[in-house]
């Protein structure tokens, strides 16, 4: 009990020290103050009413994280799973952001059941995708970020539609405790009472849970039903918290992962010290965040302070703790045995029909056209018209290409087919260095060119090396630190963008991954980057056979398999810098065609990879053309909608599958 | 022999008139010269929209026309503008199809050059820049675009009317405040907790500096000149008016608790309500932002 005592007087320490901070009141009127409540002086009034709500939220929502995040992690029997690793903020998010375009009342009456409404979708999404099985493995995480990416792309779209609605969004997507009232303490107060609940019904079935689902059920007990009730009670708390105060990361993550650290043992014991550790957590990181604002001119929101101190924890666990990931891999559908020649023939007719259209299919105005209405016309573009086509299509069909090369060699080398190259931290690095550079050069971020961009990856990519070394680059603790470093940058975007300003657009536009601002020169010089890489691949393409085989296998034939690896991870890693380069951070194809190709039947690496690499090129080409046509004359990134049509089309991959297993 | 050489003259004289004379127009990125006025303008941001409908010059095209009626509003645009796109990415093949003599862009559109150059030539106006006044800027911009459509003498008479109605403005304020005029400072709510405070070169200063008023609660030059703070960093306006722009959602809420009600201002019941208006526009929106901000002003108990 001693670890309880010592934590707790920190907590006290901690509260009453940030408490101290910007109150002009001494010690004894604070005490004063507190006794009597009645506040006559402003200072006395922003001690009441601002300072001491806010403590007193941060223990209240640092509570709550904690505890969200080691129930999730005991269910899941995940030491990574938290509502942001698993999808449920950014879920949340989304509905969000679509209801302060479209409903901007709904939003101020109703936000916590939108909030949760959101969780909810994003949950079962995550669930749907992972599998009873993928529950306790990589692979929920995997399933995690790309419905978290799913959703990022689709509010991204929303936000750069509506740029003039979602400006006071930014804030809460980066998660702040400021307070003027009690009114949300009293609101959240009484929605956490079903923390008593969950501590009450938990600890049967998560006891059970750590002997194994089978165990559990040889005992004769279904947990289903139990685990489902939980899951309603954590979205119910988590919506409740992030309508009060935003999506605050990290602390979910870290607090049960300590508590674990320092000796929590049964299931009850991690509960509650994680709820005690999380609030502590919280309290320390807002008062950072509290002292950051004072010191410089701008709001530093509590999200911000807790991702940036979060995320190298993060980082240190998955060194430290978590060597041997499992690799329990998720199986989709088998597909074709082989590839027959009726289906090569298809996919290059397919891939025809989709350059012609590309450069031939579009809406036109027509000078002197009556109703002034845009036509659709079907013919060569004029030199004017084509000058500003093709570099965009060329841009797009190679990114489209050289992102489907760069997964295809992650899913055979990680040997789990959810790993997308864009969980490897590399676009995000991308971000980042523009994004500081637009601060240092004082220029819009379009303006500073995929040179920066490209660095900023190749930096990450350095760092994941330098990181990875130590556990002989296994492929789970790569991408552990992938997502930290994600996570991490993502901390400083968020602040960016509630900084406001015009900036901002350039960061949103950015991150959706579009062809407009492509050049001609810009495209050529990527373009014959990939081109060169893809043969590499493609010579390469034995050391994968060899490297999915086994680590034994391939040293039997004379293949180093940990050198073989860190080539596959440092080619795989340069596609995905240039391509990001070119046309910002792309997801979901990179995930995708390696699978169609699989499906379509490509079971060598070699038919695979070139297979991958046309559907890739065909998929962009698609999502450009879809970006340009459909709100004509507005126009969508062609990255949104390659992630929203992959999205779609991996969680009804997924969904099939599931039905027909049962 | 005088008379030819004098007929001559008058001939040439009279030729060289007929020639378009030459327009020279100073932009953000030099000087450009113009042999006609162009016909077909595309405005690829609002305040130029706006700039345009204030000198009675119609273009041809403009971007995001649905955002244009919900946020700037005033002036009201003319109905058969073709719309295209948004103001971050317009449609470029559009733009190219529609033939414009003339593109002009806003300092947000800066990265667009090198693709609208080979289109039609290109104005850019960088309306709001940390590094100058914005308000002259602004006036600067407003009067380059009336020489290129040879609408000089509009544009004066709009400043002038725009003077002279401020003027008249600033006097009933003096006279309704017993020439103590109050400090005062706009803001813009963000949430129950934060608010964008207009602070230097922002065009709501603009306006009140121009009704003879200072700031209550002064902030360092911005691009736009709004910086976000928290709602109880307002409590060091202990002696002046806080305004704020409509709409607000979570207005009820806010307002009603102890700490907004033990806010200075709140107190003193010097805080109104302005309609929503456009902060980010040209000269002539200098005029409508003062003639809200000074009517409510002028229901306050001096």
């Amino acid at each position: 009990m001693l670890r309880y005592t010592l934590t707790s007087l920190l907590l006290l320490l901690a509260v009453i020290g940030h408490a101290q901070i910007g109150s002009t009141l001494s010690p004894g009127e604070q005490w004063q103050l507190l006794i009597s409540g009645h506040a006559q002086a402003f200072a006395e009034f922003q001690y009441y009413y601002s300072t001491l709500p806010r403590v007193v939220l941060a223990v209240a929502v640092g509570a709550v994280l904690g505890l969200i995040g080691s129930l999730l992690q005991q269910m899941t029997q995940n030491k990574l799973a938290d509502s942001m690793t698993l999808g449920i903020t950014s879920g949340a998010w989304l509905a969000l952001v679509c209801a302060s375009v479209w409903a901007p009342l709904l939003l101020a009456e109703h936000g916590v059941w939108l909030a949760m409404a959101g969780g909810l979708v994003a949950t079962a999404l995550v669930l749907l995708i992972s599998g009873r099985q993928g529950v306790s493995g990589l692979t929920m995480i995997l399933a995690g970020m790309a419905v978290h990416i799913l959703c990022g792309a689709i509010a991204s779209a929303v936000i750069l539609l509506n740029e003039q609605y979602t400006q006071n969004l930014f804030i809460w997507g980066a998660g702040d405790l400021s307070q003027t009232d009690w009114q949300w303490v009293e609101w959240l107060l009484p929605k956490l009472a079903m923390i008593v609940v969950i501590l009450l019904i938990a600890h049967r079935p998560l006891t059970l849970l750590r002997l194994g689902d089978q165990g559990a059920s040889a005992r004769g007990l279904n947990l289903w039903p139990m685990l489902l009730l939980l899951f309603v009670l954590i979205l119910w708390l988590l919506g409740s918290t992030i309508a009060a105060v935003g999506a605050i990361g990290f602390i979910g993550l870290i607090a049960p992962n300590v508590a674990r650290a320092l000796g929590a043992r049964t299931a009850l014991d991690e509960l509650i010290y994680s709820m005690l550790l999380g609030a502590l957590l919280l309290v320390l990181t807002d008062a950072l965040a509290v002292i950051g604002s004072q010191w410089s001119h701008n709001v530093i929101p509590s999200g911000t302070t807790a991702a940036l101190i979060g995320a190298p924890c993060l980082i240190w666990f998955a060194l430290k703790r978590l060597r041997a990931q499992d690799h329990a891999c998720l199986q989709l559908p088998p597909g074709a045995q082989q590839l027959s020649r009726l289906r090569v023939v298809l996919v290059a007719f397919v891939t025809l029909m989709m350059i012609s259209v590309a450069i031939m299919l579009a809406p036109a105005y027509v000078e002197g056209d009556g109703d002034g209405d845009p036509r659709w016309q079907f013919q060569w573009p004029e030199p004017h018209i084509l000058d500003l086509r093709w570099p965009q299509l060329l841009a797009a069909a190679v990114a489209g290409a050289g992102i489907a090369i760069a997964g295809t060699i992650l899913q055979r080398l990680i040997r789990n087919p959810l790993a997308s190259p864009d969980i490897l931290g590399l676009s995000a690095g991308a971000t980042l260095a523009l994004i500081l550079g637009s601060y240092y050069f004082g220029q819009s971020i379009h303006d500073l060119g995929p040179a920066i961009a490209f660095g900023g990856s190749m930096l990450i990519l350095a760092l994941i090396v330098v990181l990875g070394r130590r556990n002989h680059f296994a492929p789970g603790v790569i991408i552990l630190i992938g997502i930290s470093i994600a996570a991490f940058i993502e901390g400083i975007i968020h602040f960016t963008l509630a900084k406001g300003g015009e900036e901002v657009y350039g960061i949103i536009s950015w991150l959706s991954g579009s062809s407009y601002h492509v050049n001609a020169h810009e495209t050529l010089i990527v373009s014959a980057g990939i081109a060169v890489l893809a043969c590499v691949a493609l010579c390469t393409s034995r050391w994968m056979t060899l490297i999915s085989s086994g680590d034994g296998m391939a040293l039997a034939r004379g293949l180093h398999a940990q050198h073989a690896r860190l080539g596959l991870l440092l080619l795989s890693a340069l596609l995905c810098a240039l391509v990001t380069a070119l046309l910002g951070p792309l997801a979901f194809v990179g995930l995708l065609a390696p699978h169609m190709a699989a499906l379509l039947g490509a079971k060598k690496v070699s038919q695979q990879l070139l297979l991958a690499m046309l559907i890739g090129a065909v998929l962009m080409l698609f999502a450009d053309w879809l970006g340009r046509t459909l709100i004509y004359p507005a126009q969508l990134p062609a990255g949104v909608v390659a992630s929203v049509l992959g999205g779609s089309y991996f969680v009804y991959l997924l969904s099939r599958q599931r039905r027909s297993a049962i | 022999m005088k008379t030819l050489i004098m007929l001559t003259l008058i001939l040439i004289h009279t030729t060289l008139g007929a020639q378009p004379h030459t327009i020279i127009i100073e932009d953000s990125l030099g000087q450009h010269t113009f042999q006609q006025i162009p016909q077909r303008v595309i405005a690829l941001n609002w305040a130029v929209t706006e700039n345009l409908i204030e000198l009675d010059v119609t273009p041809l095209a403009m971007s995001d026309v649905d955002g244009y009626k919900t946020w700037v509003r005033q002036p009201t645009l003319p109905a058969d503008l073709i719309d295209v796109g948004t103001r971050d990415a317009p449609n470029l093949e559009l733009i190219s199809q529609l033939k414009p003599d003339l593109i002009i862009a806003g300092g947000m559109q800066r990265n667009l050059l090198a693709k609208l150059r080979p289109i039609a030539p290109v104005l850019l106006f960088d309306g709001f820049n940390k590094d100058h006044n914005n308000y002259q800027a602004a006036q600067h911009i407003f009067l380059q675009k009336a020489k290129l459509f040879d609408k000089q003498a509009l544009a004066e008479q709009k400043l002038a009317t725009k003077h002279a109605r401020i003027t008249e403005l600033k006097n009933q304020l003096a006279t309704h405040f017993n020439h103590q005029l109050p400090k005062v400072t706009t803001i813009r709510f963000n949430n129950t907790a934060l608010a964008w405070v207009f602070g230097d070169n922002a065009m709501p200063q603009y306006a009140l500096e121009q009704l003879g008023i200072t700031p209550a609660m002064p902030l360092p030059a911005t691009q736009w000149g709004l910086m976000q703070k928290r709602i109880t960093e307002l409590s060091v306006i202990d002696n002046g008016i806080v305004l704020y722009f409509e709409p607000f959602a979570q207005r009820d809420k806010l307002f009603a608790t102890p700490l907004w009600q033990a806010m200075p201002f709140v107190r003193q019941q010097r805080f109104a309500a302005i309609p929503a208006t456009w902060t980010y526009g040209g000269p002539m929106s200098v005029l409508y932002l003062a003639e809200a901000m000074a009517e409510q002003l002028l229901t306050m108990t001096p």
